[in-house]
């Protein structure tokens, strides 16, 4: 399928669920506590940035703010949002974000939005970030409640848990499926799959998800890869690599993409349009809204509902936020060396401080652990999308020895 | 003094707004990269020394003061100063930006120094008590990392006659700026900006207490008198952002000889406040929390129409600073908003605090001459 | 028998194909405007290179590459202009390690490595002042054309101060020279050390190795030749027939196929 006809289809999913009756939070970070939102009986809904939307962001914002928040104030201003009660700004995570939010409440001040605020904390040691993460959450829980009328409901949280937990897993399992029988789902169906439950955290959705891992886990079982499947899966998520089992990848180029917050249909999408490349190539991503979100751990029933939320997103995989740079180039490196990897893509989005700062980082990682590097300019319009793809074909020729 | 520090192996580096009185009182040498970079800045040579980074693929999209600092140290023979000298531990506040925790990770992997990052997350406008309590903790153990990087510790004793010493310079220089409310203003942007340096660099120090009361009494003298920082003081205005340092006295000795002057300003205001009380850490949470920086825009436009107010100020002139994101992403809402409240007309300009290949005369020169006619 | 290698490059402004032997030796070549529409040029291309070969065309693997790759129908594969313009370099002079080619649109620094396959590359970002672009504007803005351009140029020893990055802000700066009396001169050298200066920085992200090639329409221009040469610290080496290195670079693909 198409990005653009990707789109449109999470478009409609939601308009159904509009249609419905339900009540939509849009949020922006990929580490927004779905749990939460369930619990209190609404739909959280990850908010993209889109190409072919209208300018408008002259206004309010200079050219040198971040391509993903300018593309979101063009969304807001044409009135191209989806239909959202509320919209769920995060604090402390970048700077372009920090000031979006700050410009949102004063020119759009009748829309409803929340924010909640992240601690940068690493290595602490103790527990002072989770204890901080917990009191957020527990206040942006108590403004719902009052803003919306909707109360937190411990129903709807356990059923939250196991929905969210279930996408994780399965989405997991898909992952490291594809590291050993690329061939097994496409990549950009797989990205399909994760965007349509953060689009619609819902059962089917998530039914359908499951249904898909449940064929592909029989694929690999008759195939006699399980095993090493569920020790790369068991490795990713505890993040020790030591313990993954050697195997024999099939033949073909087998390409990381790395990066902040770029859409992963768009890089699918690009990869598929090169004349005679498919993306059975790209065997694994380190993207946010894709291994970032899929690999943060589910949380426990047990334990108290935001305790166990801050423990989760404190968790999650390589945030430049969460995890010191030097843990993560560690286990870049360490990922690719057990995993075979070939090649890496490294995603920049325009005029975006984490991504732009990490890069030269992760190719002085590459290069010691012996693999090229191409590093991608990407902005949600796509706008330099030819030259985006002579260089990741340039990449790959380089790599298949043209 | 530093090039000593770094020699004993008790170099730290640190960022503009960390409580640098917690090292000082450890006996620690403190390093300012972005003072570094104010200065590659004045001496002209930004866009070479950025370009030391962007050779080894930092973007020219990221700040130049991280640029500057990761350039000087990938290639300190052609730095000027030969760079800063090589720090034993990197101390990032985020009170500031949110730059300063990728920029210091990007150092240590060069210097193989270790970050601390004291995190401060940006509050709307009051400080919550978790937020404090979150901060505290982070002191803690920021005494700790301290003593057991440099095998130092401190004492109450000591910590009080730093933040006693910190507090007295801070003081004076508030004095001084305040002044600045008097017609004709006694200072002038660019003096302020260059007298900052110390209390930015050396808070907590006895060298710089000496320093700010010489200012206070030129400053209290020009008062008594009347003296104007610029001959014929016309007009009154406003500076937001850090200055364009590679041409600072250009633009504003150009404008003064215009009548123009600029009593006060976001920046140089930034570095108030006081340690004080019974409990030292308490204080240091509170204060650096609460930085201009680290409050929500409405707080920034009410501080900045505050100024307007007190300082009797005919207008203002945001410099949009293109690789500072933090503090220039709210102006052109700012811009409308602080005229709409104030009164006061103002102008937004564009360019970078370093970076001068993205500084463009002409079109200042309109901006400004047109925000100027409107006092005619 | 001897064996052959077709390769079509179709770019933006010129589409060009080359017929070669097994020997490198030019059997055939044709160089003409792409056009609106690249299927007819290619068709063109093709016919030229079949009478003036003389050979039948249907056995011979072509290889295309350029803006335009993906409409050559009868091509086995496409390939990128960078590899192409690697490989074609390489054949000409192999001992070649650093190829900068600027164009009008673009411009980019490939690292030549073993058998003349590109070891690093670096394309200009977006809006960058280091195509020919760049020097198109500022000719317009001294009032002259662009084959006049270098060589006044060549006639200063004290460049103007150029520092933007942007085009835009580049031209207003030499506006402003103009405005305080500048000799024209000073100000076409400024223009063009201010371009090298740019193209040594994207030469340098991959590093710069000589010997270097340039390659592209502006390295007919002698006054950017005498500033890249001067800050790369290196001379330069161009080919005869600096357009048609992608064609080549394709045709040496076809005839030695995946390997």
């Amino acid at each position: 399928m198409s990005y653009e006809g990707v789109l449109e289809q999470s478009d409609s999913g939601l308009k159904e669920l509009v249609k419905a009756g339900e009540e939509i939070i849009g949020y922006i970070y990929p580490h927004t506590p779905l749990e939460l939102f369930l619990a209190h009986g609404l739909t959280p809904s990850l908010m993209r940035a889109m190409p072919g939307i209208g300018s408008g962001f002259e206004e309010s914002l200079q050219t040198f703010a971040c391509s993903y928040i300018r593309n979101l104030y063009n969304q807001r201003v044409n009135e191209q949002l989806p239909a959202i009660t509320g919209l769920l700004f995060p604090g402390n995570t970048c700077d372009s974000l920090q000031n979006l939010t700050d410009i949102w409440k004063i020119r759009f001040s009748n829309d409803r939005t929340y924010r909640l605020t992240y601690p940068v904390t690493r290595y602490a040691n103790d527990d002072s970030a989770e204890t901080y993460l917990k009191k957020e959450l527990e206040i942006l829980s108590k403004t719902i409640e009052s803003t919306l009328s909707h109360p937190f409901s411990t129903d709807n949280y356990e059923r939250a848990v196991s929905l969210v937990r279930d996408f994780r897993l399965d989405t997991q399992f898909l992952y490291a499926a594809r590291l050993v029988d690329p061939d097994v789902l496409p990549y950009a169906e797989l990205a399909r799959l994760v965007r349509s439950f953060l689009s619609t955290p819902i059962a089917s959705v998530a039914s359908d998800i499951h249904n898909i891992s449940v064929s592909v886990k029989e694929k690999m079982e008759s195939k006699g890869l399980l095993g090493i499947i569920d020790s790369i899966l068991s490795g990713l998520q505890t993040k020790d690599l030591s313990k993954v089992e050697p195997f024999k990848p099939p033949t073909g180029s087998r390409i990381l993409v790395v990066g902040g917050m770029v859409e992963p249909q768009a890089i699918a999408t690009i990869i598929n349009g090169i004349d005679g490349i498919d993306d059975s190539i790209l065997v694994l991503d380190l993207l946010s809204f894709g291994f970032k979100s899929v690999f943060t751990p589910p949380l426990d029933k047990n334990g108290d509902p935001f305790e166990e939320m801050a423990k989760s997103i404190l968790a999650a995989p390589g945030e430049p936020t969460q995890e010191g740079l030097h843990q993560r180039m560690d286990f870049l490196k360490n990922l690719v060396e057990s995993l075979q990897i070939d090649g890496l893509i490294i995603c920049e989005q325009s005029f975006c401080d984490p991504d732009q700062f990490e890069a030269p980082s992760i190719e002085k990682a590459a290069s010691k652990a012996e693999i090229r590097t191409v590093r991608i300019p990407l902005d949600p319009e796509l706008s330099d999308r030819a030259r985006i793809e002579v260089k990741i074909q340039t990449f790959l020729e380089s790599l298949g020895n043209m | 003094m530093g090039h000593q520090a770094s020699e004993e192996n008790r170099l730290t580096w640190v960022t503009s707004g960390f409580p640098v009185e917690i090292p000082v009182a450890m006996d620690l040498g403190v390093s300012y990269p972005e003072q570094y970079g104010a200065i590659v800045g004045s001496q002209k040579v930004g866009p070479e020394v950025c370009g030391y980074a962007e050779d080894i693929g930092y973007s020219q999209e990221l700040c130049s003061y991280a640029r500057v600092s990761i350039g000087s140290v990938e290639n300190p023979d052609s730095s000027p100063m030969e760079g800063l000298p090589k720090p034993q531990a990197l101390l990032a506040g985020n009170n500031i930006c949110g730059t300063v925790l990728r920029w210091y990770d990007a150092i240590s992997e060069q210097t193989g120094a270790p970050v601390f990052l004291l995190d401060t997350p940006p509050i709307e406008d009051k400080q919550p008590d978790h937020h404090k309590e979150y901060v505290l903790r982070g002191v803690d153990r920021l005494v700790e990392f301290l003593g057991t990087t440099f095998n130092k510790t401190l004492t109450e004793e000591r910590m009080q006659e730093v933040a006693d010493l910190s507090s007295k310079a801070l003081g004076l220089w508030t004095k001084s700026l305040v002044a600045c409310k008097t017609s004709p203003s006694p200072l002038n942007c660019a003096d302020r900006f260059l007298a900052m340096g110390p209390v930015v660099s050396m808070r907590g120090t006895e060298l710089i207490i000496d320093f700010y009361q010489g200012l206070w009494d030129e400053v209290e003298m020009r008062v008594k008198e009347g003296l104007g920082a610029i001959r014929e003081e016309k007009i009154r205005l406003l500076w937001d952002n850090i200055p364009p340092w590679h041409s600072i006295f250009k633009f504003f000795n150009g404008l003064a000889k215009r009548g123009v002057v600029f009593p006060a300003d976001t920046y140089t205001h930034a570095w108030s406040g006081q340690i004080e009380g019974d409990d030292l850490f308490d204080s240091v949470a509170t204060m650096y929390s609460n930085v201009y920086l680290n409050k929500g825009l409405d707080a920034k436009i009410d501080k900045m129409c505050n100024m307007i107010k007190d300082y009797n100020l005919d207008g203002f002139v945001m410099f949009s600073v293109r690789s500072c994101k933090r503090y220039s992403l709210g102006q052109l809402v700012s811009k409308e908003i602080v005229t709409e409240r104030t009164g006061v007309p103002g102008v937004v300009i564009e360019g970078d605090m370093v970076d001068s290949r993205v500084y463009n005369e002409a079109q200042i020169q309109t901006r400004v001459d047109a925000l100027l006619e409107m006092f005619m | 028998m001897s064996k052959f290698g077709i390769g079509i490059d179709i770019g933006s402004t010129t589409a060009k194909g080359l017929l070669i032997d097994s020997d490198m030796k030019v059997c055939a070549k044709h160089i003409m405007l792409t056009g609106a529409a690249a299927s007819q040029a290619i068709d063109k291309i093709l016919e030229e290179l079949e009478s003036q070969s003389g050979l039948q065309l249907d056995n011979i693997t072509i290889i295309s590459t350029g803006y335009g790759r993906a409409r050559v129908e009868n091509a086995e594969k496409s390939v990128t202009e960078i590899t192409c313009h690697s490989r074609g370099v390489h054949s000409l002079n192999p001992e070649i390690r650093l190829l900068i080619d600027v164009g009008g649109q673009d411009s980019k620094v490939i690292r030549i490595g073993k058998k003349g396959r590109p070891d690093d590359f670096e394309l200009n970002d977006k809006c960058s002042a280091g195509t020919g672009r760049f020097l198109e504007v500022m000719a317009r803005v001294l009032g002259i054309t662009i084959d006049e351009l270098g060589p006044l140029a060549l006639q200063s020893d004290s460049p103007s101060s150029i520092s933007s990055t942007c085009t835009v802000f580049a031209e207003s700066e030499v506006i402003g020279h103009i405005g305080a009396g500048a000799k024209p001169d000073d100000i076409a050298a400024g223009i063009h050390e201010s371009m090298s200066t740019k193209i040594v920085a994207l030469a340098k992200r991959v590093k710069v190795v000589p010997p270097v090639c340039v390659t592209g329409g502006v390295a007919l221009n002698p006054a950017f030749r005498h500033y890249l040469s001067k800050h790369l610290g290196t001379n330069l080496w161009i080919p005869e027939e600096p357009q048609l290195t992608g064609a080549l670079g394709a045709a040496v693909i076809a005839l030695n196929g995946k390997s």
